[in-house]
């Protein structure tokens, strides 16, 4: 199989790249694919807690690329899938201790070994940013339905146009249907007509994510999360498949709330098993 | 927009139409000031329609998205080179009925020697 280098990017800070290439990482992952998920954030180290790997560290991307260790060396293996591995973003070093040409290189070793190649790009438009796009096939823009991170996502889109990139796709995240329904804030045709993108997966607001931060556990693993359900689908989607979009329209009848309370959750439970 | 908001005049617009609104607005100034190889574009296609008619100074021509009066308009600053303005008035073939028009039209313009540069 090729293998792909998809970039998870926003410009504007916290709307959930972290978040959002911790879960789809791990979610190609559970569906057997092998995947190696990159921090590109060079001083802020953050996709390892997600992950639940923080101290498990011993080399870091930076190292990589000058050359300290070798690539096989720096990669962390998850604790619960076999086939997904951090990379983990230096914590001590300058944003600006690795250059595109080395970014591009490092890209091209780990697509010898992996499937998927996740990066998480830091916030902003500057050198980490650009550092995180050069090597990618394709890019995921992470927004927010709210003005200050859909306005980003619009000059993020026409930068990645720029950089000859293809078109990016997708993931609105944090998604309060309820406010949206009630005219609130802005709903998903909003955002769609406004971006002009394809939209690759809608992602509620979920408080359960922030439990599953806390536990270092992605929230894929939570049958009864939406926010994890949203994930898993767009993974789906990543691999080609057609997953209905229905994670905006689809309120949970009562019958199925009590069905994924006692655990019979769909998807999700059986796949798990199966991994 | 119902039947209710067409008798009761225009409905006051939601919190969530006010940001696709304001963000579209912002979005227009955005894109254009990202890409100002649009603007170098529209220039190029300005100067070389006006400069059939009109000798202008390329060198201080100057064009810009602004904001004014709810519309977003195009602003073209293009300064005249020559104080006399000559130019063939030269009229398409099916307006042959204003015949009055054809022919060769010269503008004086009286030159204020302190306001050159
Ligand atoms: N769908 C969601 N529902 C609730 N909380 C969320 C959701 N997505 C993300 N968050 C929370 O938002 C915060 C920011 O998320 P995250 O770190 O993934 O963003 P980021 O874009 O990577 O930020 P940065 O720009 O700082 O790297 C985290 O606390 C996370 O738990
Ligand atoms: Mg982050």
């Amino acid at each position: 199989m090729e293998s792909r280098v998809i970039t998870i990017t926003s410009g504007k800070g916290g709307v959930g790249k972290t978040t959002t290439t911790a879960n789809i990482g791990t979610a190609l992952a559970l569906q057997g694919k092998r995947v190696a998920v990159v921090d590109s954030d060079i001083g802020l180290r953050n996709l390892d807690a997600i992950l639940g790997l923080e101290n498990r560290i011993v080399y870091d991307l930076v190292d990589v690329v000058e050359g300290q260790c070798r690539l096989r060396q720096a990669l962390i293996k998850d604790k619960r899938l076999p086939d997904l591995y951090l990379l983990p973003a230096a914590q001590t070093r300058d944003k600006n201790a690795v250059n595109s040409v080395q970014m591009e290189q490092l890209c091209q070793q780990l697509r010898a070994e992996f499937d998927f190649v996740l990066i998480d790009s830091p916030a902003g438009i500057e050198q980490g940013f650009r550092n995180a796009i050069v090597g990618a096939d394709e890019i995921i823009i992470v927004a927010n339905p709210e003005m200050a991170s859909v306005r980003d996502a619009d000059r993020i889109i026409g930068l990645v146009e720029a950089a000859g990139k293809p078109e990016p796709r997708l993931i609105l995240n944090r998604l309060r249907a309820e406010m949206a329904r009630r005219g609130d804030m802005m709903d998903v045709a909003d955002v769609l007509e406004v971006l002009g993108v394809d939209l690759l997966g809608i992602v509620p607001e979920d408080e359960m994510i922030i439990v599953a931060t806390n536990k270092g556990e992605p929230i894929v693993f939570e049958k009864r999360s939406r926010a994890g359900r949203a994930f898993l689908h767009a993974a789906q989607r990543i691999m080609g498949e057609e997953v209905p979009l229905d994670e905006v329209t689809e309120v949970p009848s009562l019958l199925e709330r009590l069905r994924r309370l006692v655990g019979f959750g769909p998807a999700l439970a059986e796949k798990r098993v199966r991994s | 927009m119902g039947i209710f908001d067409f008798i009761t005049g225009r409905k006051k617009p939601t919190p969530g139409e006010l940001a696709k609104e304001r963000l579209k607005v912002a979005l227009v100034q955005d894109r254009m000031k990202v890409n100002p190889e649009l603007l170098e574009l529209i220039k190029s296609d300005l100067l070389t329609a006006i400069s059939r008619r009109l000798d202008v100074d390329e060198q201080h021509v100057e064009i810009r998205l602004a904001r004014e009066d709810h519309w977003d308009k195009l602003k073209a600053e293009v300064p005249i080179k020559r104080q006399k303005i000559s130019f063939e008035w030269d009229p398409p073939a099916h307006t042959t009925a204003v015949t009055g028009l054809r022919g060769k039209v010269t503008v004086e313009v009286e030159k204020d020697d302190e306001s050159e540069p």
